[in-house]
């Protein structure tokens, strides 16, 4: 099975404390694994290590460069002028053009068809509940057709339609072969989906 | 209105309307990712540095521009560096930056009894616009403007969500860079017109304005430039009728507009 992430004795650390220490992990095409733990075990630091944004203090990561990343919190200005269906687009950057060609945009529009907001594409963000703000950055992800996918928190502020459909387009990525890793501190978000792998983080380390 | 247009028979006057229009737009522009990225206060600091500079090149009898421009665009590295790594440490870093640069540039001005060329630098001068720097100001414009085009989408992600961009595999200090050296070469250009103490005003406020008004990145870049380019044909009308440093005109003319806005949408 070909491998989308490979993460070797990984430790991250902020200032002199290991916020993931010694942490192992393989995630394979169509894998489906839930990362799980209690706030402050270092969920969120092991999604920003694998996404690129924390640099690794020892061990090495290879994992494939189409990679789409949807952060518990996105570190942006909710009043930034900006319309649903530009913010979408942009999870096509990481694939290397400088222009949107109509394949980008077909598959944008593609996106928002399935998260059920294509008749928000011309709103401006800033109107936007957090919840469709939600579905606007898994299909910003989905748009880049990504073989990793990483949800951090990602049924957050999701009603429960929402979260049904959000797991029902989760089936179907894996199905195509995207490995998905999704982190999530309510056990309850572990039912609607059958995952491969639950993996336990207590303290930065995975519990056995 | 006919006495304005008789000025324009004066070469100082059309490179002054040329190169000041040019670098109000082209500061304008870059002043609306600025904005965005809370990096509003960059402008203010790098002025004070470009004054610095300018002293110190005057001081050692050095071309101004061969000293300036690097230490500008060094300072400007420095100054994206730290408010990036270090989020609330970039407001302190500018502050600290331009406070010293600031007394740095009186201090040798005053020591080489060069006050007066100090008042230009601090206030601005048309007379200061040779045709060289309208050659550079239209260099620079179709720079800023280049950059704007092929880069448009990068820019507007950058400017939107930085880590998002990185978690994409984008090298997002190389587009920082870019808008840094623009803008660095932007404050050292607009210093001869505008001045040290004014310069940040023509970067900052068409953005500010332009944010009421637009309401999409795009429209925010035009709507901008728009304001910047009016801002400053208007502002320097002004100050050739009662006699006001062209910089004063045109920061009170964005001001107004700015006010106007404000009060009417």
């Amino acid at each position: 099975m070909t491998e989308r992430l490979n993460l070797s004795h990984a430790v991250i650390k902020y200032g002199e404390i290991r916020a993931i220490d010694d942490v192992s992990l393989t995630v394979s095409a169509g894998e489906f694994v839930f990362i799980t733990g209690a706030n402050g075990s270092g969920k969120s630091t092991l999604t920003k290590g694998i996404a690129g944004l924390l640099p690794l203090a020892s061990g090495t990561i290879t994992r494939t460069k189409r990679m789409s990343y949807v952060p518990q919190i996105e570190e942006a200005d909710r009043n930034f002028p900006a319309r649903v269906s530009e913010i979408v687009l942009t999870g096509t950057q990481g694939q290397g053009g400088f222009f949107y060609s109509i394949a980008d945009k077909r598959r944008a529009l593609r996106s928002m068809e399935e998260l059920g907001i294509r008749n928000l594409a011309k709103s401006e963000i800033c109107t936007l509940s957090g919840g469709q703000l939600r579905r606007v950055f898994l299909a910003r992800a989905l748009c880049g057709e990504p073989e990793l996918l990483l949800l951090d928190e990602p049924c957050a502020g999701l009603d429960a339609s929402s979260h049904k459909l959000l797991f029902s387009v989760l089936d179907r990525v894996r199905a195509g072969g995207c490995a998905v890793i999704m982190v999530t501190h309510d056990a309850s978000d572990l039912e609607g989906i059958k995952a491969d792998r639950v993996i336990t983080l207590s303290h930065g380390r995975i519990l056995e | 209105m006919t006495e304005l247009l008789e000025l324009l028979a004066y070469p100082f006057v059309y490179r002054a309307l040329i190169a000041g229009s040019l670098i109000a737009v082209c500061a304008s522009v870059l002043g609306v990712i600025l904005v965005l990225k809370h990096y509003s206060l960059i402008g203010h600091g790098l002025s004070e540095i470009g004054f610095a500079s300018l002293s110190i090149a005057s001081a050692l009898g050095l071309p101004a521009m061969l000293v300036s421009t690097p230490a500008v665009i060094a300072a400007s590295f420095v100054i994206m560096f730290v408010s990036q790594r270090f989020r609330t440490a970039g407001d302190i870093a500018i502050a600290v930056a331009s406070s010293a640069a600031l007394a740095l540039g009186v201090l040798v001005s005053s020591l080489t009894g060069q006050t007066g060329a100090m008042n230009s630098w601090l206030f601005g001068s048309v007379l200061a616009v040779s045709q060289t720097d309208m050659i550079f100001a239209v260099l620079l414009s179709l720079a800023v403007m280049g950059v704007f085009v092929m880069l448009y989408n990068r820019l507007f992600l950058i400017t939107y969500n930085d880590d998002y961009a990185r978690s994409l595999g984008i090298n997002t200090a190389m587009y920082q860079l870019i808008i840094s050296v623009l803008t660095a070469l932007v404050v050292v250009m607009g210093i001869r017109i505008t001045g040290t103490l004014l310069i940040s005003g023509i970067i900052i406020l068409p953005a500010v304005t332009a944010r009421r008004i637009a309401h999409s990145f795009i429209s925010l870049v035009i709507v901008s430039g728009i304001v910047a380019l009016v801002s400053f044909v208007l502002g320097l009308g002004l100050s050739f009728m009662i006699n006001l440093p062209a910089g004063a005109g045109v920061i009170l003319v964005n001001t107004i507009l700015l006010i106007l806005v404000r009060v009417i949408l």
